[in-house]
């Protein structure tokens, strides 16, 4: 497998509803694409900075006739976690995401097989591009690391 | 007309769902269902997996997906995929047309659970400019969604938009995930199709949901036909008297078991119905299984919807079991005619 990107960054609460997107150049078709993606701290475990941001959300999204009961379960919605999912698109369009909490990914794409959440088909050469979606961080910080990886057949 | 019980919020492991689609669909099968919608969040790659599931199990599925966006989430179906990603809090118009330029219809999901940072993008945040874009609500979201907090502003919202002459339909939709040992019950979204077989072609399916013909129901069939004049309406048509000729019309009511009823046992029971409508109930009726039916005549004077609701005992509780989609009347109101005639 020849590694063709590898990216790390770190995130902060600033970062939640961005994408982040790397685009890449890919010369020759590769048989097979694969896609490493991680990201840490998963859960935040402070719950001095749970705590506002549970009420802040219920005193938002809550009727207030239930708001104050809400309030005080406030604990059942810990623990808050991160959230970045990734999606990726070949030159033609849309070729799938894996929208799905486990903060350490590994997606393959070939011709005849892909992982769950994206398309099998022909790997074309062109311009390719992987999307970080930050739905949600709420630690201080959240590092991540992206790396993209072709090989030759479905080794 | 056939009507045939549909799951129409669905997950698999294609995005975050635990069970695979054949054994989704053999559950499926196992409830009574006669269809599901595959609705992963922000992926239709599912569908591969779809031909040898339907096969296997006689599910019809139907394909569609979850917008699962910082700003709400959006159930399509009947198109393929398409993008979100390039869109703010104040788009969701341009990415409703790129949907319904595919061929498909757009619904919003669980408006009204919490959001972020809880449930990321889960509430509704999208500003919507026009709600005549909007195919259908997902007023009856999770299982036994009749004592869930966060639908009854749903059905508040849906009736609202009803009053204000929108013709909106609703839905129900688990947010199936998994198919373990949870015996929880789900409501079923009934679907009206001309032929038993139309459940295999998703675009007949998507036809009757955006038309409204449909039942959100958690178990029972509520059968509702409209008879005006010579012609006869069922759930989701329009009563069509713009002349504004005709003073009532005829309703034919009757509550269906569920084919699948030994699961429920005596732990459900429609014990009332109640017709309800833009100007307040219309009727209200003690029901029990030994009747045939029920017939009742509804002046067309200042109705624009009408709807059936049946309440009754739900595992102890007493809630709302079923609720029809309206049917509308199209009708010049009084004052507006003798405005004309003067």
């Amino acid at each position: 497998m020849n590694e063709l990107l590898t990216i790390e960054g770190t995130l902060t609460p600033l970062s939640s509803k961005t994408h982040i997107t790397y685009q890449f150049h890919i010369d020759e078709p590769p048989a097979r694409l694969a896609i490493e993606f991680q990201y840490s701290p998963k859960v935040l475990e402070d719950s001095e900075i749970s705590r506002p941001l549970i009420m802040e959300a219920i005193g938002k999204y809550v009727d207030p006739s239930a708001a104050d009961l809400q309030k005080q379960q406030w604990e059942r919605f810990t623990p808050l976690q991160n959230l970045l999912t990734l999606s990726v698109d070949d030159p033609e369009g849309f070729r799938g995401s894996a929208h799905r909490h486990p903060p350490e990914q590994r997606h393959t794409l070939a011709v005849g097989s892909a992982s769950p959440g994206f398309i099998p088909g022909v790997l074309p050469a062109g311009i390719w591009r992987i999307t970080i979606s930050v739905h949600c961080v709420v630690t201080p910080a959240c590092t991540y690391r992206l790396s993209v990886y072709k090989g030759r057949d479905a080794e | 007309m056939n009507w045939i019980p549909f799951e129409l919020h669905t997950h698999t492991p294609h995005s975050d769902g635990r069970h695979s689609l054949l054994e989704m669909c053999r559950e499926a099968k196992k409830l009574g269902l006669g269809g599901i919608a595959l609705t992963d969040h922000n992926t239709v790659s599912g569908m591969t997996e779809a031909e040898a599931a339907q096969e296997e199990t006689g599910v019809a599925i139907v394909p569609g997906m979850e917008w699962t966006t910082f700003y709400g989430h959006m159930l399509t179906l009947g198109a393929p995929y398409c993008e979100w990603r390039d869109l703010g809090p104040e788009d969701i118009h341009r990415g409703i047309e790129r949907v319904h330029q595919a061929g498909g219809i757009v619904g919003i999901a669980h408006p009204y659970s919490l959001g972020s940072p809880i449930c990321t993008g889960c509430h509704w945040e999208y500003t919507i400019k026009d709600w005549s874009d909007i195919d259908y609500i997902e007023v009856w979201h999770e299982v036994m969604p009749s004592y869930k907090n966060h639908n009854v502003p749903a059905w508040n919202l849906w009736t609202s938009l009803l009053n204000e002459g929108y013709r909106i339909p609703a839905t129900a939709g688990r947010d199936w995930h998994h198919s373990g040992q949870d015996d929880s019950w789900s409501a079923f979204t009934y679907i009206g199709l001309p032929e038993p077989d139309d459940r295999y072609s998703a675009e007949s399916v998507v036809q009757a949901i955006r038309r409204g013909r449909s039942v959100i129901s958690m178990g029972p069939m509520l059968h509702v036909e409209a008879l005006a004049g010579d012609a006869r309406y069922f759930i989701g048509d329009i009563v069509e008297d713009s002349a504004g000729r005709l003073s009532s019309m005829r309703l034919l009511i009757q509550v269906q078991p569920f084919a699948a009823a030994e699961r429920y046992g005596d732990r459900m029971q429609v014990t009332k119905l109640v017709v309800e409508s833009n100007i307040g109930e219309l009727a209200d009726r003690p029901w029990n299984e030994q009747e045939a039916g029920i017939e009742l005549y509804v002046p067309l004077e200042g109705i624009r919807w009408l709807r059936l609701k049946a309440m009754g005992v739900l595992l102890g509780g007493w809630t709302t079991i079923a609720f029809t989609n309206p049917i509308y009347v199209n009708r010049e109101q009084k004052n507006e005619t003798e405005g004309e005639t003067e």
